[in-house]
């Protein structure tokens, strides 16, 4: 069964070769990319706080009623897909800002006065 | 996916992280996406019309008016992200669970490979061709081919693992919506054909080749590929779903099968990997290998000549930025002439818009059969009202 290749290589995190860039701004791609891995490390800490805090209720050390939010969404098929979609969206809400700004934009908004 | 056997086990972080990247996907694809489809039609567009006095007239002219907005710098960064996050996120499992799986491959394969049930055809010899080899593909660490211990699946169980949170689950538990579509609706479309022989060239990890044999379990059917992890793992995947398929190590446009030996030649997001003049030759190669009155069927998304300008500069964004060189040359191709050099007269070839058998049922499939003769720009538009699968092809005389 064994069919040797012509040589063996580490396992790699990184992708070879050019690296995509987007921005003008030096960094300004990488801290793209660091935001987008704070989010997904922020979601999966969130989602063991949940099943800390669904332990604690069901041990009885803490009252639900004085628990914020439905716990019981995180984790649970599609409750779990829309708290995340939620999640996302407040993180990068910024970027659909200028979407709907453009939709909603009337063009006899007044301009404000002009600086001499 | 959990394909039984060969599934990674994966930490509860991990799976979160997972998790999180698929729905991260679905927010670019979707929200992103059409924040900047706003942009372009509230301002992109208009400021070119001004300045131009016209609209963009082409992909690439959409393409350079929308690389000065703040909202592409932000899609594209981020779309690259999420694809490298799709195949991190799976990653430090894979690196953990190799050895084991290896192993469970191997003996999964042995009996049928031994056998000659179901061959397992890896040469030695063979060399992954360089336009593949010389990159990773879809920013997949590693690609397909690399290999990091003796009778290696690490890249296939990579790419399984990773494609099951790229894709959101959307094509079906086994990742094999596109084949079991669109072999119903060849099975309804030509109820004629009665295969005995049936290839999927380029075919992974087998995702849309298994179909066929459930589709035709009488036909024996085969999967070839230049990866050795993933035919390695194909045929481990197809022994662990009972299924006896034929796995070879080849090169789509060299197969060794004999002149006029296979009913059903099928590819799925092969041909845009490829660069233009080895679609010619693997035109080429699979008119020699039909059989009189066989059948070529491609699934691609549609060419440029098909789609707005809008969507032309939508649908390359891969070729720019996902490590896919070839797809936009290939989408400009003229696929009717290509065919026709090949031998596939013009009156011979196909071209069929499937509904996705997840989404909208099997019946929505054999109806489609029926709707075929509407004008192809029809056809096409409703790709993005649901999920259907664009192929194209030609019955051999």
């Amino acid at each position: 069964m064994t069919d040797q290749a012509q040589e063996y290589t580490p396992f790699r995190d990184s992708v070879k070769g050019k690296r995509m860039r987007f921005f003008e701004a030096q960094g300004v791609d990488e801290l793209a990319n660091i935001s987008l891995a704070l989010a997904q490390e922020l979601w999966a800490l969130r989602a063991r706080y949940v099943l800390l805090e669904r332990a604690v209720i069901e041990a009885g050390l803490l009252d639900p009623e004085g628990v914020a939010g439905r716990p019981d969404a995180l984790l649970d098929g599609d409750g779990e897909r829309q708290e995340r979609q939620e999640f996302i969206d407040r993180i990068f809400f910024t970027l659909r800002e200028e979407a709907e700004a453009l939709n909603a934009a009337s063009p006899a908004e007044p301009e404000p006065p002009h600086l001499s | 996916m959990a394909t039984p056997g060969l599934t990674v086990p994966f930490s509860f972080d991990e799976q979160c992280r997972q998790g999180f990247t698929a729905s991260m996907r679905t927010y670019v694809l979707n929200d992103l996406a059409d924040h900047m489809r706003d942009v372009y039609e509230h301002r992109t567009k208009p400021t070119f019309e001004r300045a131009q006095g016209q609209p963009p007239s082409s992909g690439p002219e959409v393409h350079k008016a929308m690389r000065r907005e703040t909202i592409f710098k932000f899609y594209s960064a981020l779309r690259c992200g999420v694809q490298e996050m799709c195949w991190r996120s799976v990653i430090p499992g894979v690196r953990r669970a190799a050895g084991d799986l290896n192993a469970a491959a191997a003996s999964m394969s042995a009996e049928a490979a031994d056998s000659g049930r179901a061959t397992l055809d890896v040469d030695p010899s063979f060399t992954t061709p360089s336009y593949i080899s010389d990159l990773d593909i879809h920013l997949m660490p590693g690609n397909y081919h690399e290999e990091h211990m003796p009778d290696d699946i690490s890249q296939a169980l990579i790419y399984d693992h990773g494609f099951d949170v790229f894709s959101m689950k959307l094509l079906g538990e086994k990742s094999d919506d596109i084949a079991r579509s669109i072999s119903l609706f060849v099975a309804t479309r030509f109820p004629e054909l009665k295969p005995e022989r049936i290839a999927d060239l380029g075919c992974l990890v087998g995702h849309s080749t298994l179909p066929w044999k459930e589709r035709y379990p009488d036909a024996e059917v085969h999967g070839i590929d230049v990866a050795r992890p993933c035919i390695r793992y194909a045929h481990a995947r197809s022994q662990s779903y009972g299924q006896d398929v034929h796995f070879h190590l080849k090169d789509a446009v060299d197969t060794g099968f004999d002149d006029a030996s296979l009913d059903i030649v099928f590819s799925s997001m092969l041909l845009h990997e490829m660069p233009p003049a080895e679609v010619s030759r693997l035109m080429g190669e699979i008119y020699r290998i039909l059989k009189p009155g066989g059948l070529m069927l491609h699934y691609e998304l549609p060419p440029n000549s098909l789609t707005d300008t809008y969507d032309s500069f939508y649908l390359d964004w891969d070729s720019y930025y996902n490590k896919e060189p070839f797809y936009k040359p290939v989408r400009d191709m003229d696929m009717s002439a290509t065919m026709a050099q090949a031998g596939f007269d013009v009156a011979d070839q196909v071209t069929f818009v499937v509904p996705s058998e997840t989404m909208h049922g099997a019946q929505a499939v054999i109806d489609s059969v029926a709707q075929q003769d509407q004008p192809l720009d029809e056809r096409i538009s409703r790709l993005v009202e649901g999920m259907s699968w664009f192929c194209f092809g030609a019955r051999k005389k």
